[in-house]
């Protein structure tokens, strides 16, 4: 596995587990009905924390065990296997940002959607942006492996 | 009837003192990944790359890649 595949494993793993935490909190403070805007508010602060940490913690240990390969930057293939993951991703952020602006613009739909929450409807906005975000992401980074593991 | 893209860097790297997939990926500028890919015909390399490899081995670019009707056998 090259030190770039590596790379976006960790990548992908951290991002899936930290935001598989933030959902499952959001998750177990709403089943409890203890899910207000300061508490959504530290655990987003929390999700950047951690976010930061564990990529530089992890990017920083693949460095050391694969210390070659980390000094080279990115050749013509890894950008066109990562062009290749954008384009992807990009399709369902654009959605995501549609649905987000539709719903802004519709607010009677806050009726239909999230309808138990008891958040403002910006907050419910910007955890559609973060859900398409999230997903467009997983999307680019399988992407990416899907290519290097098959070859491009 | 398909063509196509060939190439001859494993035969090549034989030939000069069993150059390894490494040395070759440093003269030329790229991975050793992307020279794995690149002999095992899962990615078509730029012009650049191409000219590249192939002055490595000083020879034309024609020796190195052919445009060719796959083997189906």
């Amino acid at each position: 596995m090259s030190y770039k595949e590596r790379s976006i494993w960790v990548s992908l793993l951290a991002l899936v587990y930290i935001w598989f935490n933030y959902f499952g909190e959001i998750t177990s403070l709403h089943l409890t009905q203890q899910l207000t805007v300061d508490a959504v508010n530290d655990l987003l602060f929390d999700v950047v924390i951690l976010t930061i940490f564990l990529e530089v913690t992890l990017q920083i240990i693949i460095a050391i065990i694969d210390n070659k390969d980390a000094n080279y930057g990115e050749d013509e293939r890894d950008k066109l296997i990562t062009l290749h993951g954008s384009r992807n991703a990009y399709g369902l952020l654009s959605i995501g940002v549609f649905l987000a602006v539709f719903y802004t613009v519709f607010p009677t739909l806050s009726t239909y959607v999230f309808p138990t929450i008891d958040l403002p409807n910006a907050y419910k906005v910007m955890h559609l942006i973060i859900v398409f975000a999230l997903a467009a992401e997983i999307i680019k980074f399988s992407t990416q492996i899907f290519y290097y593991r098959r070859g491009f | 009837m398909t063509k196509i893209l060939t190439n001859t860097i494993r035969r090549l790297r034989f030939d000069h003192d069993e150059m390894t997939q490494k040395s070759l990926s440093d003269a030329v500028g790229v991975s050793r990944q992307t020279i794995v890919a690149i002999e095992k015909g899962k990615y078509s390399p730029s012009l650049e790359v191409a000219f590249k490899i192939a002055d490595v081995f000083a020879i034309k670019l024609e020796h190195v890649f052919q445009y060719q009707l796959e083997d189906n056998g």
